[in-house]
């Protein structure tokens, strides 16, 4: 019963309070909102790009052609360390009969090229499709230098590369930008909360005298704070619903290659996060701000 | 019981508020802290409510040491001190009642605000009929009462008072003693700073001088002056 009593008394005295200071609350709730929208489609972003490099990173077959002399047991012991590697997901041999049999299948109008060299000139090869895309050049490195073993080491090196550098620069961006945005957000909430204990400057000193608890002088504060972080981060987090449930097919339709995540568990996650955010940075920048009045 | 053993207080101005200052006031006294102005009678108010620290010394409220009291346990003194200030210390936008339920509210007693504690204490102090106004709608007098009635409500068993009659006419100001004195007889101690000559004179009660910090008289029955 005192639990519900105090309950209703810090969210009564919250709401009372954001009602008298509503034009520093509403431009604190939108300011919240925007940053919020904002950090989220970093997120939305680097989370694109990560999927990306996987997707690159499944893709790009590190393939190294097997000489004719080298020797089975060679191979098959190379085959077999390979596959204990980390970043390593799957490594296939590929005979020269099932070269073969893939360029006919491919190349169907140019069989009578290997008619004419009437003896099957493709090379076996050890195929690498890979977890993480930058075990590449070392691995790649390593594989050229078994020059008994293979003739050649083909990678999409430039590609690869490209990518983990956009994904890796797009990483600090993004944390520098979250970071700035975050502290923008907290800067506008502490000030709003400082302008709404000024005002109450006068029943947070009587609240002390008479014996009021640090915390339940502080609790109306922290919970405007939450109220304002919690409804910008609500704003925030449908707007970003609605706004990936619109673009996500367009991006995807125009940048066919983009792998952008369309499902409803990312978004989701992506909102309840927004939302965390907006009510731990409202509630913590309030419990800071008013912590030089408690001082009485 | 309050005791303050060779207290000394020095502002971090630099001005020297107290100068080893020993007193002791027990369990239902009535006494007037007496002295000019700057002579360190709100000082020593403000140290019992911890409102400010000792430089060095001691106080005692009810057997506990002010002095060393952590920072989270002053909740608790200052829900036992009751403290009534020369400009009242109401909040404008509350209503008579809702300052003193205001109080109840702020040291977390909800169920008193149900149970006709605020009524009978509002009646205690004679403000029945002005529950609904708010303070610019009150004399002097019904403001120090409804500060009277915000420490009553807690039910405190000390009540400090600084200047409590500096801001009444005299027939106010000798309303709000006749209240405390009535406090008092039921059982709480009651400590008054005051310039009030008359009040003092006429009430005859314990006197503590205090001058430059220093008591310089402590008489069980005496006036202004020695």
């Amino acid at each position: 019963m005192a639990r519900l009593h105090v309950a209703r008394y810090l969210l009564g005295s919250a709401l009372t309070g954001l009602w008298r200071n509503r034009t520093m609350t509403g431009g604190a709730i939108v300011t919240t909102a925007i940053m919020l929208i904002t950090l989220a489609g970093f997120l939305a972003i680097n989370d694109t790009l990560n999927q990306m490099v996987t997707a690159l990173g499944r893709k790009s077959n590190l393939i190294a052609y097997v000489r004719d002399e080298a020797r089975p047991t060679q191979v098959t012991a190379i085959i077999d360390d390979l596959r204990t590697r980390p970043g390593v997901g799957e490594v296939q041999f590929v005979s020269k009969e099932d070269a073969l049999a893939i360029f006919e299948s491919r190349f169907v109008d140019q069989r009578d090229i290997l008619d004419v060299l009437q003896s099957n000139p493709l090379p076996a090869s050890v195929e690498l499709r890979l977890n993480d895309p930058s075990v590449v050049p070392d691995l790649a490195q390593e594989l050229q230098t078994m020059t008994t073993v293979f003739d050649d080491v083909v990678v999409p090196l430039d590609v690869v590369e490209e990518v983990i550098g956009i994904s890796n620069l797009a990483r600090v961006a993004g944390s520098v930008i979250i970071i700035a945005l975050t502290g923008v957000t907290l800067f506008v909430i502490v000030n709003t909360i400082r302008i709404a204990v000024f005002a109450r400057r006068q029943e947070i000193e009587i609240m002390k005298l008479v014996g009021a608890t640090d915390w339940f002088v502080r609790g109306p504060f922290v919970a405007e704070g939450a109220i304002i972080g919690g409804i910008g981060a609500g704003i925030a987090a449908i707007a970003l619903v609605v706004l990936y449930a619109q673009a996500a097919p367009v991006v995807t339709r125009i940048v066919s290659f983009l792998p952008v995540s369309t499902d409803t568990d990312f978004v989701r996650n992506l909102a309840v996060f927004t939302l965390l955010v907006g009510l731990i940075v409202g509630s913590l920048g309030s419990y800071f701000s008013v912590r030089r009045y408690l001082s009485v | 019981m309050i005791v303050l053993e060779d207290v000394h207080k020095v502002y971090p101005n630099g001005t020297q508020a107290l100068n080893g200052v020993s007193l002791e006031i027990p369990e239902r006294d009535f006494a007037f802290l007496v002295g000019p102005s700057g002579a360190g009678k709100t000082t020593i108010i403000r140290l019992i409510n911890r409102d400010e620290t000792v430089t060095t010394g001691s106080v005692f409220v009810e057997a506990t040491d002010v002095t060393r009291l952590r920072r989270r346990d002053v909740p608790q003194l200052r829900r036992r001190v009751g403290v009534i200030y020369q400009d009242y210390k109401l909040l404008p936008s509350l209503t008579v009642r809702q300052n003193v339920e205001f109080v109840l509210k702020a040291t977390n007693e909800f169920d008193h605000l149900s149970d006709g504690l605020v009524e009978e204490t509002l009646a205690t102090v004679g403000l029945t009929r002005r529950t609904n106004h708010y303070p610019h709608q009150l004399s002097g007098g019904e403001q120090q009462r409804t500060a009277i009635a915000r420490a009553l409500v807690r039910r405190c068993p000390i009540l400090v008072a600084d200047e409590p009659t500096g801001n009444l006419d005299q027939e106010s100001g000798w309303e709000t003693i006749q209240l405390l004195v009535q406090l008092n007889a039921r059982g709480t101690t009651v400590v008054i700073a005051t310039h009030n000559r008359t009040l003092v004179d006429t009430m005859r009660r314990r006197v503590i001088e205090i001058e430059r910090g220093r008591v310089v008289r402590d008489e069980p029955e005496g006036g202004y002056y020695g």
